[in-house]
């Protein structure tokens, strides 16, 4: 098995042991989803059409925003950094596995919330399944590059959990996922479609449709992957 | 016979630090050779920069041989295990594991503990197992024994020296004065960025002279005396304590340790 393979499945099985990805990325999510999937059909019935695809956004932003920055601050922000680069390990690995790795784990979820919704609730499942799937896996690695930059930037981690905090919070609040947007000021509208969660919710409810849907999340991709590697080069540099 | 690694006046500059001063030293192949300073003396960034993990500003180094490297502060995921990491970089150096070389570190010993549940010991244990993966020609320890305890330490040092045995060039940096005085053949001090001493250890006590201590135990508490002229200073000290009716309960002479020659050279008191 090459370096780059063992490496990716070492790392998803660090995720497992690490409890913090765990509660992150599978128990505040799916929880979340059962208390609020609850009240949401509770108030209105009809929630149930979208109860998969609004729930998934908030699993996989909090997933992608609260859970990986802080693997990926332990990674670049201690000593860890040094030893990879000491012993010729690439700078980018610990990005790209910790990436991958979170990748597989919010697909999981994903399909797990799923599952769950049919169930619990009664929920109807994607009408286009593989266009579904095509937008969850571009919402996901969208919403992970974006949770990379923080990751990459902010090495300090109370600092980082609660920049985590800010994005995470406007990104679920100014998504449509929760309350309809016409609610809010023209402003907050506009505000919210710097988050991948706006424009993932509008793929995966069919609000928006391919290719064209899927165009602002490429734009969002291509822009934090370039962040991400700013960062990594100036800290190759440092 | 070639030199395992030659430095020529190597420089470095944080901003408005100078903190490499143009130094120059080679170190033989299979020498220990340690690079000794007092804390922001420059030894850390020399390494650095002889490793290759810092871009210095001026000078050269040449090295000879496969590198492994041993950071002073090393980290690894705190969930990973240690047969894990010696995989992982094994496999990014693109090297054999050698289980003869991990038995001797005990690293199979350490079984599945994640590394969050090592000693600091065990921890330098494997830190040093996984520079050596791929046998480098040439070893860089930085502060190899810190913050271990004393049987950590002996064990550490036994390892060293079995290294070298094997041929492997060692360069150290430490501020552990009986570390250095045990393990290395020559060593360089560091003072302010610049080469303050070069040479072996009985060179460097021939360098800042023979200098004496003298403690005295009398009835009324100990006393400590400096000297450099031995009978001259125990002469006059014994014809006082008479005069003044004291008795001597004890008396002891020793020549001071490498740690105090190094203070002198470091704080530039000596030349």
């Amino acid at each position: 098995m090459s370096a780059f393979w063992y490496g990716l499945q070492l790392q998803c099985r660090l995720d497992i042991r690490s409890k913090s990805l765990l509660i992150t990325c599978y128990l505040v999510p799916l929880l979340f989803f059962v208390f609020v999937g609850s009240i949401f059909i509770a108030l209105d019935p009809q929630a149930k059409q979208t109860l998969i695809p609004h729930m998934t956004v908030m699993g996989v932003s909090m997933g992608a925003l609260i859970g990986v920055p802080p693997t990926l601050a332990e990674i670049y922000g201690s000593d860890i950094k040094g030893m990879y680069r000491a012993n010729g390990v690439p700078l980018w690995m610990g990005l790209v596995n910790t990436v991958l790795s979170a990748l597989v784990h919010l697909l999981v979820m994903s399909t797990l919330l799923c599952g769950m919704a049919v169930l619990l609730f009664d929920a109807p499942l994607p009408d286009r399944p593989l266009t579904y799937v095509g937008g969850l896996v571009l919402l996901v690695a969208v919403s992970l590059a974006l949770g990379s930059v923080l990751g990459l930037a902010i090495q300090d981690q109370a600092k980082l959990t609660m920049i985590s905090q800010l994005f995470f919070l406007p990104s679920i609040l100014l998504s449509g996922i929760l309350f309809p947007l016409e609610l809010l000021p023209k402003a907050l509208q506009q505000a919210g479609m710097v988050f991948p969660a706006f424009w993932g919710g509008r793929l995966l409810t069919g609000v928006a449709s391919w290719p064209q849907g899927a165009l602002p999340l490429l734009a969002l991709f291509g822009g934090f992957v370039l962040c991400c590697a700013i960062l990594l080069r100036r800290m190759r540099r440092r | 016979m070639t030199p395992a690694v030659a430095v020529a006046d190597l420089r470095k500059r944080y901003g408005a630090h100078q903190v490499l001063k143009g130094l120059t030293f080679q170190v033989e192949q299979g020498e220990i050779f340690a690079l000794l300073g007092v804390n922001g003396a420059g030894k850390t960034t020399a390494l650095e920069c002889i490793e290759g993990q810092r871009q210095p500003d001026g000078g050269s180094v040449t090295l000879r041989g496969k590198r492994g490297i041993q950071l002073q502060n090393a980290s690894l995921p705190a969930h990973i295990r240690p047969m894990e990491a010696v995989k992982l970089f094994a496999k990014w150096k693109g090297a054999k594991i050698s289980s003869d070389m991990l038995e001797e570190l005990g690293i199979p010993q350490l079984g599945k503990r994640q590394y969050r549940e090592l000693s600091t010991g065990q921890k330098r244990r494997l830190h040093l197992a996984l520079a050596l993966i791929g046998e480098p020609e040439l070893l860089f320890l930085d502060e190899p024994t810190a913050g271990l305890d004393v049987e950590g330490r002996i064990a550490l040092h036994r390892l060293i020296q079995s290294l070298k045995g094997r041929g492997r060039t060692i360069l150290l940096a430490s501020h552990d004065m009986a570390e250095v005085e045990s393990l290395c053949d020559r060593i360089a001090i560091l003072n302010r960025g610049e080469m303050a001493f070069l040479g072996t250890v009985p060179q460097l006590t021939q360098a800042v002279g023979r200098r004496y201590h003298i403690t005295i135990r009398t009835p009324t508490g100990e006393e400590t005396y400096q000297s450099q002229d031995i009978t001259q200073t125990l002469l006059s000290l014994l014809e006082g304590y008479r005069s003044r009716n004291i008795p001597i309960l004890d008396l002891k002479v020793d020549r001071g340790t490498l740690e105090e020659h190094f203070l002198l050279l470091a704080k530039g008191e000596t030349t």
